[in-house]
């Protein structure tokens, strides 16, 4: 038998699937990036209705083994500042009536400008914030909006979903063996849904501070002010927006005015100053 | 801030991997496509054991074997592969170039020998680089393509 070479075919190539890898690529990302947000949504769904159901002895519980009590000791020069959150947070905590366990203020001599709800009703205040509010209605919004997260348990739920969060991505860097790459995607998206979840958060705090502001003062005027402002500091672009928890001050603003004005509050009234020995340091 | 950093670096590994890659890829492929048409002269075939062997003065073994290693974008996509199965199409151009380069480093060793045709060429492949029960590490091939070249 004579052999006789054969041309090979040019461009047929039969073991070598033909799909553009880009494609490939795109679908398989889309698959995992999609499962992920799924598993994700379901899993800080059932968290997050499991936190409904902890009873508050259990919550002030969590709360102890959580925060970071030490840290907070403020000296004796800020016994009376501290006393007076104190009390502003309980009165608006009862004109609420979010009781179901007592909030508990603490100050943090810090320069930054913020406040924190930390579980078990436990509110971080920083000096800096005391230092930049100008009125009573001022603090009493960022009170009010921080016992908005109290109110609607986003601390707990916070918690559940940073447990499944762990939980789904150790449990793919375990089954798969590979940290790289995948676990970053799955984590990346797990985030991405978790914002989400986190800017709607923020909003519903704001509008259950401006109705606690409403019920308090029977005005919203003033209340505002600090992040009037801020916002002249605040220099975030709209990608670092994307990325952050807070919406834009002035869009915050905008909003709460909408809101108002929608429901008929009245956001201009008598502003209730802050006492002298608190506002003068 | 540092997200960012992580995301930016991530996608220029695999734009650089990718780009790279298929660039290499082509080359490759060129390459292969030429050489084989040069060889495709000499055959390589497998004998069954009750054929008659062809007439031959000398018979010598000749072996090749190429090492091909796996780009970042391959690798990653061959992670997500991993999590839904199916067709891992990234790497069966990898595999292809391996087998064919092989039998063509075999074939232009035996040409160069004086072979007027290989015989029982048999082809081996494993995966090379990695710890031992772990998919970390270094994503290479190695294929061996072996026969008896006669002349």
């Amino acid at each position: 038998m004579k052999y006789t070479p054969k041309e090979i075919p040019e461009e047929v190539n039969v073991n070598v699937t033909r799909v553009h890898p880009l494609v490939n690529f795109a679908y398989l990302l889309g698959t995992t990036i999609g499962v992920s947000i799924l598993i994700y949504l379901g899993l800080g769904f059932a968290a997050a209705q499991l936190t409904t159901r902890i009873s508050p002895e259990m919550e002030i519980k969590i709360g102890q083994s959580l925060f970071p009590k030490g840290l907070f000791s403020s000296s004796l020069k800020n016994q009376e500042r501290l006393e007076y959150v104190q009390e502003l947070a309980t009165s608006l905590q009862e004109d609420m009536g979010a009781t179901r366990i007592p909030i508990t203020v603490h100050l943090w001599e810090n320069e930054a400008l913020n406040a924190a709800i930390f579980p078990g009703g436990n509110i971080v205040v920083t000096t800096g914030l005391l230092d930049a509010v100008e009125t009573e209605n001022e603090l009493a919004f960022v009170l009010a909006h921080e016992l908005g997260h109290f109110a609607a348990r986003d601390t707990l739920k916070g918690l559940g979903r940073s447990l499944v969060f762990v939980f789904v991505t150790s449990a793919i860097g375990l089954g798969t063996q590979d940290a790289g790459g995948l676990s970053a995607v799955v984590s990346t998206s797990g985030q991405l849904t978790n914002l989400h979840f986190r800017i709607r958060q923020e909003s519903a705090a704001d509008l259950y501070a401006l109705e606690a502001i409403i019920r308090r003062y029977q005005h919203g005027g003033n209340s505002l002010d600090l992040f009037e402002r801020i916002k002249v500091k605040d220099s975030r672009g709209k990608f670092e927006e994307y990325l952050s928890t807070h919406p834009l001050t002035q869009d915050r603003i905008d909003e709460l005015n909408k809101i108002a004005a929608q429901r008929g509050w009245l956001m201009e009234g008598e502003v209730t100053a802050m006492p002298e020995n608190i506002s003068n340091w | 801030m540092s997200d960012l950093i992580n995301v930016i670096i991530f996608l220029g590994l695999l734009a650089l991997g990718y780009f790279s890659g298929t660039y290499f890829e082509q080359q490759h492929y060129k390459s292969i496509k030429k050489r084989e048409k040069k060889t495709l002269y000499v055959p390589t075939v497998t004998f069954g054991a009750k054929q008659a062997m062809p007439e031959a003065r000398d018979a010598a073994l000749f072996a090749g074997s190429v090492v091909i290693g796996a780009d970042y974008f391959k690798t990653f996509v061959s992670y997500l592969r991993n999590l839904v199965g199916g067709r891992v199409v990234v790497y069966e151009s990898l595999l292809d170039r391996g087998r064919r380069e092989a039998l063509l480093r075999m074939k232009e060793q035996a040409i160069a020998w004086g072979a007027t045709q290989v015989v029982n060429v048999r082809l081996e492949s494993s995966n090379i680089g990695q710890q031992a029960g772990s998919n970390k590490g270094m994503m290479a091939i190695e294929v061996i393509a072996y026969g008896t070249g006669v002349k």
